[in-house]
């Protein structure tokens, strides 16, 4: 862990043009949340699920992607990387420090926007907003973890981000149900469920501890994986 | 031929070594506006660019064209001329192969040159900021408007060999492409704004892909909870708020085309108005582009 280096990152993230994508979006599902509300005079019977679970799993997600995208991409790109390669720095501690911020924005705009939306259209089920955000925010590190593997790997991270996050989570994990124990949609679900039973996220069948242990392997994976990259990384110009 | 001109005294010598002067034609503005947007144009589908740029848009392409074949050979051996194409929708329900084409290839024509720094080279030209802005929009606009527009038309040549009504499809497809130029339009003027103001090829595929899907998930989301409620108002009003929604429902209410989302405008007057966003869409954009372009001439 490096302080310097997450404050770097921090600072570049929101220092380009990417933060107001990372703000639009969790703004975007609470405008959307009050819209419903608005619109249903708070009877919202099944709205919850619908919002927060369709669209705001998806945002969250994507928000996880911007981030993480931002943290590493662009120094890759621009070549800048070699000044931070080049410093007595462990690799694996410049992506756990970058992680985490990737993480800490994920957690605060992604899952925190699942929590006032959740709020908005349920005011009186504090219990189901917080499941929910918590599911989120083991989620939202699995996936972080993720992209960060994906922008170490090649320069194309956002795109491949979105094609996993679009046709990989979207598409195939909601037709095939068996793809739940790879899905971590599904893990964050399940997760989000165990701690309040009275939601149904479509999880399925899902083993409880499944989901947190897998959500922790794809972490701790994650880091290992951009870390063995990072240090075996060679410089390559514009193609 | 080339010896030293002898001065008269001290001072400068002119050589000349020999280069040649260019005597052809002089082809003035017009042409390099017209090589400028075929450029443009063959770049969007990786032509004149590396082997590794094609492939994206040539696949996307094929894609797009697949479900084109296969409907028209099944109207072929089947039969089937009355009812089975919808051009109209054609685009709504291959929307992702559309989107994931406009967010990929508008940073091709849009952010390399401003991020490596050429585009102060081609705005020293005579054809200046406003004119390179436009041009290289028409390129983005044609490239979208090739691929909406080519599997449509195959569409359409397939039913009329199959022996389909005239009359019909012909109505049908030229409702259908007018609302294809239209959505080309708009998205290519989305896209591009996005494309030149982020500069960063990953970030504005990203925003682009995000905000087309997202905004008109959110239509499908807001239609669907207010038709619940009976709200035909707010579902009309949230129809303007994708790009998709907008075109479909100004081809499906004017131009007597098939909506394919659930609340289309439903009156002349909601065609209208969907009509006039679309169009205040592109002049807007197109405006704020051109003085984007004028600024970066400024530096």
């Amino acid at each position: 862990m490096n302080a310097t280096i997450s404050r770097l990152a921090l600072q570049s993230l929101f220092g380009q043009k990417r933060w107001w994508a990372l703000l639009s979006l969790p703004l975007l599902l609470i405008g959307l949340a009050l819209l419903v509300r608005l619109l249903t005079r708070g009877e919202a019977g099944g709205a919850f699920e619908v919002i927060v679970v369709g669209v705001g799993i998806t945002a969250a997600t994507l928000v996880a992607l911007l981030a993480t995208t931002g943290v590493l991409g662009p120094e890759i790109d621009d070549g800048s990387i070699i000044y931070l390669l080049a410093k007595p720095i462990s690799r694996y501690s410049v992506v756990l420090s970058k992680l985490l911020v990737a993480v800490g924005v994920t957690v605060v705009l992604g899952a925190g926007s699942l929590l006032v939306s959740g709020l908005i259209l349920e005011p009186s089920d504090l219990q189901q907003a917080l499941a929910v955000t918590a599911g989120m925010a083991v989620a939202g590190a699995a996936y972080c973890s993720i992209f960060m593997v994906f922008s170490a790997v090649n320069r194309h991270a956002m795109v491949t981000g979105l094609i996993y996050v679009l046709v990989f989570e979207g598409l195939l994990a909601s037709w095939l149900s068996g793809l739940r124990y790879l899905s971590v949609s599904a893990w964050g679900r399940r997760i989000a469920e165990g701690i309040d039973d009275s939601l149904n996220l479509a999880a399925g069948n899902l083993p409880l501890a499944y989901a947190w242990v897998a959500s922790a392997v794809v972490v701790v994976a994650g880091c290992v994986l951009a870390g063995r990259r990072l240090s075996r990384f060679q410089l390559r110009g514009e193609e | 031929m080339a010896l030293p001109t002898e001065g008269p005294g001290p001072g400068g010598v002119i050589h000349d070594i020999g280069y040649r002067p260019y005597t052809g034609p002089r082809l003035g503005t017009a042409s390099a506006a017209r090589s400028l947007f075929a450029t443009g144009l063959l770049n969007a589908y990786g032509i004149g660019r590396s082997g590794r740029a094609k492939i994206l848009p040539m696949v996307l392409l094929a894609f797009m064209l697949v479900p084109a074949a296969i409907m028209v050979a099944i109207m072929v051996t089947l039969g089937l001329t009355e009812g089975f194409i919808n051009y109209g929708s054609y685009p709504v329900q291959l929307m992702l192969l559309i989107v994931i084409f406009v967010a990929a290839q508008a940073p091709v024509l849009f952010s390399r040159d401003l991020r490596s720094g050429a585009i102060s080279l081609y705005l020293a030209r005579p054809l200046g900021a406003s004119a390179f802005a436009l041009i290289r929009w028409s390129s983005l606009f044609v490239a979208v408007l090739v691929f909406v527009g080519v599997p449509i038309i195959v569409l359409y040549v397939g039913a009329l060999s199959a022996e389909a009504d005239f009359a019909e499809h012909t109505g049908e497809f030229a409702a259908a492409m007018v609302g294809v130029i239209l959505l080309a339009a708009v998205l290519a003027t989305l896209s591009a704004l996005v494309a030149a103001h982020t500069r960063r090829r990953g970030l504005a595929v990203g925003v682009t892909i995000i905000a087309l899907l997202i905004s008109t998930g959110v239509v499908t989301a807001v239609q669907a909870i207010t038709s619940e409620m009976g709200n035909e108002v707010g579902a009309r009003i949230a129809g303007l708020l994708s790009p998709f929604s907008l075109v479909d429902g100004v081809q499906a209410e004017l131009l007597g085309g098939v909506g394919s989302f659930q609340v289309s405008p439903g009156t002349t007057a909601w065609g209208l108005l969907y009509l006039a966003v679309a169009l205040a869409v592109i002049a807007g954009g197109l405006w704020v582009l051109v003085r984007y372009y004028r600024k970066q001439a400024g530096r």
